[in-house]
Formats: C-alpha cells, structure tokens, sequence
C-alpha cells in the first residue's frame, strides 16, 4: 500500500519536472515572439514613415520639365519666333520648373535618398541653374521684352542643366534600386526569422503536446494508484470498525451475560433478606447483596464507558426537581458514608431561583453518587460535604456542585492523571480503593454533554473538592414526578394480577418473589408462545415481558398480543432486557410495549412499574391512600428499638413522642400567638429531635424545614396535621 | 440684315434672351479653370465652364490645415470644394480627369468630390499660389480630417497646377 503510494507520488513529481521544463521553454518562446513583435514592429513604423513622395518620380518630373524648357527655348531661337504667345508659353514652361525645383527641395522623401550626398551635390548644381535664370525670366515678364542674346545664354545654360538632371535622374534610379533591393532583402530576413520562429513554435506545441499526453497519462495511473489505496484504507478502515464492532459486541453480551445471574443472585438475596433470618446468616446475606451491587455498579461503568467510547452516551433532557434528586442521592450514600465513619452534610440553598431545571436527573444522580462515593471512599472518619450553589457565568445561570471531603487529597501529578480512563492516581490506589478508574472519565463525560465542566482542587493529606457546572435552564416543574420521588417505597401499592414471561427459571423465581412480596398475584409464562396463549385466555393488569426468550421472543409475542382480540389487548406491557440499548427500545416502542425495563430488576423498580399502572388503572387508589407511608427510616429505626427493646419499649416511646409533641405544637401556638419569635426555633429543634429518635422523618423534615423561615400559622397547621395523622394510624 | 448690326443683335439677344437655368457668369478675369463634359447643365463659354479665381472664390469652400508630403510644416490651405465647382458647372459623371499646366493627367473618382471635403486649393496661408508655387489650382484631400489618406494612392490624385477637369460620363 505504502510502495504503491511512493510510486505515484513519483509518477506526480516527474510529471511536475516535465512541467517545469515545458514551462522554461514556453517562456523562451514568449521572448522570441516579443523579439519579432518589436521587429515587425519596427518594419512597419518604419513603412509608415515611408508614406512620402516618390523621389524617382519627383526627379524624373524636374528632368522632363527641364528638357521641354530646352525645346521650347531650342525651337522659338531655331525658329526665331519670339512672339508673346511663345514667350508666355517659355515663361509657363520655367515655371513649372521652378516649382519641380521647389518639390525636389523641400519635399520629404525617403530618407536614403536625402540623406545621399551625391544628390545633394547634383541637386545644389541644378539648383543653381535653375534659381539663376529667375531673374531673366523675371525681367521678362516685367518688361515684355526679350534678349535674344540673353535667351541664347540661357539655352547653353540648360543645355547643361538637361545634361545634369538626366544624371540626377540615373543615379536616382540606381539609388532607389539599390534601396529597394535591400529592402526586399531586410524582408527576406525578417522572413526567414518568421519561418525559424514558427518553426520554434510548432516544434514547442508538439512537444507541449507531448508532455501534456504524458502528464495526463502520468496523472491518470498516479489516480488510478490513490484509488486503489483509498480503497486499500477503506477496507483496512472497515476491518478495523468491525474489529471494534466485535468487541463492543462482546462487551454488551458479556455485560448481558454477567447481569443474568446476577440478576438472580440478588434477587435471591433480597428475598432472602426479607425472610426471617438469623442475625449471622443475616449478614451474611447482606454481604452477598452489597458484594452483588457493588459488581453491578462496575460492571454499569463498564458498558457506560463502552458507550461514551462509541459517541453514543444517551441523555434523556426533562424537568428535574433538583431538591429531589440531590437530597435522595444524599440518602442513597448516607448508608455507605456511615459505614467509613463519615458524615455528610448537604448545603444547599433554601430556595433555588429555579427548582425545576432541564437535565437529565438519572445522569445528574449518577455523577452526583459517583463523585460522592469517591469522596466517602477516599476519606476515613471525616466530613464529605455537597454543596449546591446557583451562580452566574457569562450572562448564563450555571448551577454549581461542589464535593468537598477532608480525605487523602490528590498531589499535582495525580491531578494530571484524573478524568482519563483507566487512570488512578496510582497504582497502590487500586490495590487499596479498588475500582475500575471509569468513574470520573464518565462523570466528565456526563457532565460535558450536558453542556457543563468538571474540575478539581485538591491538597495531598488535606482533601479534595471536586466540582462540576451545569448549566441551569429553568424548566416547568412536571406533573408527574414518579421517577423523582425516592419514597415511593412508603407507598402501599395496589394490587395487580401480573403475568410474568421468563425463560430462565431463577429470575423467574426471583421476579416472581418480589412480585409477591409487595402484594401483587403473578401467573408465570416461560416464553413468548405460553405468554401468548395464556394472554389470549385470561385478563392481565400488567405484562412483564423479557425480550430473548427460546421459541418465541419478547416482541413477536406482543406483537400477537397487541394484534389478537383476547383481553389483554390493550394492557400495559413491560419490556425486561439486559440489553438496554437505544435500538431495543425503539424495537420494544414498534412492538406496541408500553415500557421498557432494563435488567436487573429490583424491588424499587417493581414498586415504581406497579405504581405508575395502578395510577393508570386508577381502580384502587383511593384504597392506597387510606394507608398512608410511614417511612423507611420509621421501618428500621422501629426494627432498632424493637430489636433492643422489645415491642412494648417501642410503643411506649411513640406514645411519649406524642404526648411531647402535642405539648411542644402546643407551646409554639401560643408562641406564634404572642408574636414570640424566638422561642419557635427552640422548640421546633426539641420537636425534631424527638421524631428523629423514634423515626419519624417526615415530623423531623418539617420541624427542620419551619425552622428555616418564619413561623406561620399555615405552616404549624401543616406540622401539626401530619403528627396528628401519625398518631392516629399508629394507634390503629 | 445689315452685317454691321448683326453682332449688335447678337449681343442683345445675350442679354435679353434667357440662359439656361442657373447658368455661370462669364469669366471677367483670367480663365483658370475650364470644366468640360459631354453634357454640361450650365456652361457658359462655349458649352465648357470657364471660371476665373474670384468666381471660384464665392463657392462653397473650406479651409484646411495640414501636413503634406511636398510642403515644409503645418501649412493652411483654403478653396472651393471640389463637389461645388462641379455643381456650379452642373457637371455629372462618375470619374474626373484632373489636368495640369504641364498636361500631367490624373484620374479622380467622382466619389472623392461627393463623400470627401477634397477642396481645390486657391491660397496657401491666405495668398494666391503662383505657378512657381503649385499654383493656380491644387487639388487638396482633406488629410487633416481623415489620416488614412495620408498615403500614396490619394498623393498620385493630388494634382497640383491644374488647368482644367474633364468629367467623364
């Protein structure tokens, strides 16, 4: 390819040789064809020059009017006639000499011949023949009267004159002759200048001719080479796209590959989470499911750098609540911060100019979680601390996250090596920390197509703050936020008849187990022909379809569903796929599926899935909201005590917390109506701090959140409200 | 008739009796140009017309300053036009025959009197031309209106000293 490459570029530059040649020459022609423009140039001024009397035909006049001024005087003294008549005639006859004379003096003809001395001579002889007898003729005309003598004296005279001027006239004769010979000579040359010149020249055109044939032939074969080497990269190109086609081929499937039994693995583990286990076995259990999503999460990073490494990163832009979306990430780690001994503190403002922002909020949370578990990771009974900030860059609202931990710090060296892939600051880093050194390639990539820049700060021993900025386009704040709403776990879910189609057995199982567990009946399908069948009898709330099955998959049996008249027609279909791809979803859309689901699934994602169609269904959500949320953190803390405890302890705590609480709501009433402002504070912080100790999460938000503004009567109404709602249903 | 009043008559009736249309005066000077043609519209001495230099000078003219092969520097010449001699002799044909004193003869196309200002000469810087001095008639193209006559064909045509034109049919 390379030799091929190196020839034509020869075959170009001796092409290019040639031209100069040609070139050099063409330009030495150009110099002869101005030297005989200027030649031919010069002939004809000087032919123009020549436009002047005939000297020949000027001097063979003089001859001829002398010689019959001869004979006239010659025939009237012969005769002797001296009569008026011939006198008058004599006189005419000089004086058209005179005027001959005149011509030959002071006409301009060509330049040899006034320039001959010869002529001159001959013409001063003649001159003075002729200007001398002006006065005999004169005195004639005078006086009438005529001298024969003096006539006699003049015809000896032009006697002479005649002799002198037919010299004048041979030697004229010669000269113009000679002139004309040489003329003729001088055109004979320029001529033969002609000839060689046009002979230059058509010998020029062949041989331009000929090296235009051959630079074009050149030309061709150096195309014909390059195309041959286009195509010769091309196809090496497509070798090499289809190399890396092949391997992000085997990416997604191992990522597939992986994710099913893991699926499994902590599917089970869920389940057997939420059996009744020994403390031991326990935690054993959560090791496994810790261990699992921990794999999970790498294995994500992977295939999302697999993703960004294709240009393909998808962001999904929509209103996004971004109080929400921070405080739950800040839940999500809160566990994973505990556990290094560290606490967090979120700073965020009050109120945001723009609470609802245009973003992507699963790509937000997922730079927001990575950059915070690197921070929890790398710091050890410390303080990681989000801070958001709304701020102004160049005319443009920005949105500022600032992670700031008082972990191991970076030093300058490894600043450098950040944000690049598969990079850690070092080597023992892995060995430590682990991780796969993704995370932050991803996070700037995120970060970067959501038009925004990531950075660092960082002091070795001291801590580290990285920052990212998005920009803060203020969005509507959206009607349905079921995606935001972290807690949709308090939520008690309506109770759907689900036909569940899976091929493989465990994730049957395990799906089927975690459908049970929050409440739902599900009928099993193992591929898309009993899904279809049983479809065809029975009326479903809800399809969950897994897409590759063997026999026939996902999309062709909704296809069926969705064309078939059987009662499920119309039902809400769910897509389960490992292989969540930007094409499977617009396959599953063409299909007629409803959703999509990307695999693992959790018992989150089925709550939300059951959720968002019992909303649809709307049948029993009147019964949903009779039981009201309590709250994870209500769940577990109960769990603590009772576990500490014992029932009894718990319920006498409750009701002690209500008894202070009504004191506490109380207290503040009579507070607000004093117009008492400080007092508030006080005791919202005591109320806070009692419905945290026994759980109650939402009366401590509250508390905290009134503390934060003045104390309106609306707003105690509110607290007390939600108290009174809790004292109520755990009473019940 | 008395032989004696016959020229008398004669006399009378020539001035009595009507020219035809449009007819020349008779010369009062020296004849210096006679206009011959087999059919003259308005002869007037012997069926040839015959004009003398103050008769040329009340014609149609122009004056002329111009550069020539056989005079030194710009020189200034002034004359009847050629088209306007011919028109006083009522004189029609398609070729001339100029004629000098010394009988040289030159062939003049009628077109060079009708499309071109070609004058004949009777002054050279305002003087009469003497025969010394190319005089009395030249026959003068208009080299300063029109540079491309300025060349051999037009200078054979330029007679000078001209006694007579003879108008071929």
């Amino acid at each position: 390819m390379i030799s091929s490459a190196h020839k034509s570029g020869n075959i170009i530059r001796r092409a290019s040789k040639a031209t100069v040649v040609l070139q050099a020459f063409a330009v030495l022609l150009l110099v002869g064809l101005i030297f005989l423009f200027v030649d031919i140039s010069r002939k004809y001024s000087a032919l123009q020059d020549g436009i002047r009397e005939n000297a020949l035909w000027s001097v063979y006049q003089l001859d001829r009017e002398a010689r019959r001024l001869h004979e006239t005087l010659h025939i009237m003294l012969a005769e002797n006639d001296l009569s008026t008549k011939q006198v008058k005639a004599l006189v005419t006859r000089y004086d058209i000499l005179y005027s001959r004379m005149t011509i030959i003096e002071k006409s301009s003809f060509e330049r040899k011949f006034r320039l001959d001395a010869t002529v001159a001579e001959q013409v001063a002889a003649i001159r003075d023949i002729v200007f001398g007898r002006e006065k005999t003729f004169d005195r004639i005309v005078a006086s009438g009267v005529v001298d024969p003598s003096e006539l006699r004296a003049t015809d000896d005279d032009f006697e002479e004159l005649v002799h002198n001027t037919e010299k004048l006239l041979i030697y004229s004769n010669n000269t113009v002759s000679t002139e004309r010979a040489e003329a003729r000579n001088a055109v004979m040359s320029l001529q033969t200048k002609s000839a060689a010149l046009i002979i230059l020249l058509v010998v020029c055109v062949v041989f331009l001719i000929l090296t235009l044939r051959r630079q074009l032939k050149s030309v061709r074969l150096a195309g014909l080479s390059l195309e041959s080497l286009s195509n010769a990269l091309e196809q090496a190109y497509h070798d090499v796209e289809a190399g890396n086609r092949a391997k992000s081929q085997f990416m997604a499937t191992m990522g597939h590959e992986i994710r099913t039994p893991l699926n499994a693995i902590l599917g089970t583990a869920e389940l057997l989470e939420l059996s009744h286990l020994p403390p031991s076995v326990a935690t054993g259990v959560q090791t496994i499911r810790r261990s699992g999503e921990a794999l999970l999460e790498i294995i994500n990073e992977i295939l999302d750098f697999a993703k960004i490494e294709h240009g393909n990163l998808d962001v999904e832009i929509r209103p996004v609540d971004l109080r929400a979306v921070v405080s739950a990430t800040v839940v999500i780690i809160r566990d994973r911060a505990t556990e290094h001994g560290n606490r967090i503190a979120l700073e965020m403002p009050v109120a945001f100019e723009a609470p609802f922002i245009s973003s992507d909020p699963t790509r937000l949370r997922q730079v927001l979680l990575n950059l915070l578990s690197n921070a929890i990771k790398f710091t050890k009974n410390g303080l990681v601390t989000l801070r958001v900030s709304e701020m102004r860059a160049q005319d443009q609202a920005v949105l500022r996250f600032e992670i700031i931990d008082t972990g191991i710090g970076i030093d300058g060296d490894g600043l450098c090596k950040l944000f690049r892939p598969f990079s850690q600051v070092d080597a023992s880093i892995s060995r430590k920390y682990g991780g796969t050194g993704l995370g932050l390639t991803i996070c700037k990539q995120i970060v970067e197509v959501l038009g925004g820049r990531i950075g660092v700060d960082s002091v070795k021993g001291r801590g580290s703050t990285f920052w990212f900025e998005i920009p803060a386009v203020p969005a509507e704040r959206l009607s349905d936020d079921a995606d935001v709403d972290e807690r949709d776990e308090d939520q008690v879910l309506p109770r759907l008849h689900i036909l569940l189609v899976e091929d493989n057995r465990v994730n049957q199982q395990v799906a089927a187990g975690l459908l049970a567990h929050i409440g739902q009946t599900v009928t099993i399908a193992s591929d898309g022909l009993e899904a279809f069948d049983t479809a065809r009898t029975m009326h479903f709330d809800l399809i969950l379809m897994d897409m590759q099955m063997p026999r026939q998959d996902g999309i062709e049996a909704t296809k069926r569903i969705r064309n078939s008249d059987g009662p499920c027609k119309t039902v809400p279909i769910i897509a389960m796929t490992a292989n969540a791809s930007e094409d499977d979803r617009l396959l599953c859309e063409k299909a007629g599926m409803t959703g999509f689901q990307s695999k693992p699934v959790n018992m989150k994602q089925l709550r939300r899935i059951v959720r968002s169609i019992g909303c649809v269904d709307d049948g029993d959500h009147n019964e949903a909201a009779d039981n009201a949320p309590l709250g994870t953190t209500f769940e577990s803390r109960r769990a603590e005590v009772v576990e500490a405890l014992g029932e009894d302890a718990f319920a006498e705590l409750l009701t002690s917390f209500f008894d202070d609480a009504s004191t506490l709501l109380r207290e503040l009433h009579g507070a607000l109506a004093a117009n008492d402002s400080r007092s508030p504070d006080r005791l919202l912080h005591t109320l806070k701090g009692a419905a945290s100790s026994v759980g109650l999460q939402d009366v401590a938000d509250h508390s905290e959140a009134l503390r934060q503004q003045s104390l309106t009567d609306n707003g105690l109404r509110e607290l007390q409200d939600i108290v009174t709602q809790y004292k109520q249903r755990l009473a019940a | 008739m008395n032989a004696r009043i016959l020229p008398a008559v004669l006399a009378l009736a020539a001035v009595l009796l009507p020219l035809p249309a449009g007819a020349l005066d008779l010369p009062k000077g020296e004849v210096i140009l006679t206009v011959t043609a087999t059919r003259l519209d308005h002869p007037n001495v012997d069926g040839t017309a015959q004009f003398d230099l103050a008769m040329l000078e009340t014609l149609a003219g122009r004056v002329g300053e111009m550069e020539t092969p056989w005079t030194e520097g710009k020189v200034k010449f002034s004359g009847p036009l050629l088209r306007s001699v011919l028109d006083a002799a009522g004189a029609h044909g398609t070729s001339l025959k100029v004629v000098a004193l010394n009988d040289y003869e030159a062939d003049v196309p009628m077109e060079d009197a009708t499309t071109l200002d070609t004058m004949l000469a009777t002054r050279i810087d305002g003087k009469p031309m003497s025969v010394r001095d190319k005089g009395p008639l030249f026959l003068v193209y208009p080299f300063d209106q029109n540079a491309d006559l300025f060349n051999e064909k037009y200078f054979s045509r330029s007679v000078w000293q001209i006694k007579s034109i003879k108008v071929a049919e």
